[in-house]
């Protein structure tokens, strides 16, 4: 993502754009009941799989920021620790804001 | 409906506060969510879509992780079934919501359980699973919050579109970084769960190790997956709705 518009060098027609849109709609739909079809078949949760499911929300989620701390330059492996540090204290919103702001800072100061 | 009828307006005062509590649960979350929609508009259209396209990938997906990978993924050529797999695999954490979730949809009924699953989305699975702690999940509370919340997407996103041209370096306000600090604060947010921090830190270094050996997306669904099979081995803690209250009250902020 270099601001290029890359999708106007016509390898992508308006018909193959509204395939994925339409394509990806139902797939996204379909691992949005999933796991209710999988639940009804399989009858009740054991309590195992209940604790697994619990995990779930962070496991995915630290999965999806981790990278930040091998991708990023240092201005952004610094905010991610100090955001990780402030949020347990701090309401999520101040987090998000506090981080950002960092990050915008560095890169007008040219780090 | 009869007024008279006591039930029924007993009824109607608990869909009220149903109501207001979904929307109360839900501000604050619209605050961090919209600008996301409005970045993912923006960059939609500086990659080339048109209005109605970035609108249509909202409107039929409205999961904005994926969307942005699409639109990434689209910008360099992929074909077509390496940008369904992506999207299936960054969306595949849903089959595990819906599961967990559906232990929870007693008071649904059948169409009503078709639109809470396709508006599913994680902010919304976060709350039910609050709400369904402390009491019972209402089919007022969830479809109100989600219903918000598809509509809000689909605005964010509008703006974003129409007015994304104007600006011209999003990186420089540092908005690719608004995405995974918000995941980051949503995650510390279940920190008191049994076994986070092991599962947390599972997740973080295999997440890593995927990135580095495999790249994006894998390191999303295979780190989940590492962790929340942590959390299996583990098994459940021992004082469940003790543990549960205690992520109601945390996540509930």
């Amino acid at each position: 993502m270099n601001g290029v518009p890359l999708l106007s060098d016509g390898v992508w027609s308006v018909g193959s754009i509204w395939l994925v849109i339409l394509a990806g709609g139902l797939l996204t739909y379909l691992t949005r009941f999933g796991g209710h079809i999988l639940i009804s078949f399989f009858g009740t949760i054991p309590p195992r799989a209940s604790a697994a499911l619990d995990a779930v929300p962070a496991a995915v989620m630290t999965a999806i920021v981790a990278p930040v701390l091998v991708s990023g330059g240092w201005p952004e492996r610094v905010a991610i620790v100090v955001c990780l540090i402030l949020s347990f204290r701090l309401p999520l919103i101040a987090v998000v804001v506090i981080g950002t702001a960092m990050v915008a800072g560095a890169r007008a100061l040219g780090l | 409906m009869n007024s008279a009828d006591g039930p029924s307006i007993a009824m109607t005062a608990d869909a009220a506060s149903e109501r207001r509590a979904a929307i109360q649960t839900l501000v604050p979350v619209l605050l961090a969510v919209l600008p996301f929609g409005v970045v993912y508009g923006a960059v939609a259209v500086q990659e080339g879509l048109t209005v109605a396209e970035a609108m249509g990938f909202s409107a039929g997906i409205f999961a904005g992780a994926s969307q942005l990978a699409a639109l990434q993924l689209m910008g360099i050529g992929a074909p077509v079934w390496s940008i369904l797999l992506t999207i299936f695999a960054l969306n595949f954490r849903h089959v595990l919501y819906s599961a967990s979730l559906s232990r929870h949809l007693g008071a649904f009924s059948g169409p009503q359980k078709a639109l809470a699953f396709f508006l599913l989305v994680d902010p919304l699975f976060g709350a039910a699973e609050v709400r369904a702690s402390s009491r019972r999940l209402t089919p007022t509370f969830y479809l109100t919050y989600g219903v918000l919340m598809y509509g809000s997407w689909l605005l964010a996103t509008l703006a974003g579109a129409s007015f994304g041209r104007l600006i011209e370096d999003p990186k420089a306000f540092g908005l690719d970084f608004v995405l995974p600090v918000y995941f980051l604060g949503l995650v510390m947010g279940f920190r008191h769960r049994g076994a986070f921090y092991p599962v947390a830190a599972t997740s973080l270094i295999v997440s890593v190790v995927v990135y580095w050996l495999a790249g994006p997306p894998w390191h999303v669904s295979i780190g989940g997956l590492a962790g929340i099979a942590v959390a299996a081995v583990i098994g459940p803690p021992k004082r469940v709705s003790e543990a549960s209250r205690d992520t109601a009250a945390e996540t509930g902020s």
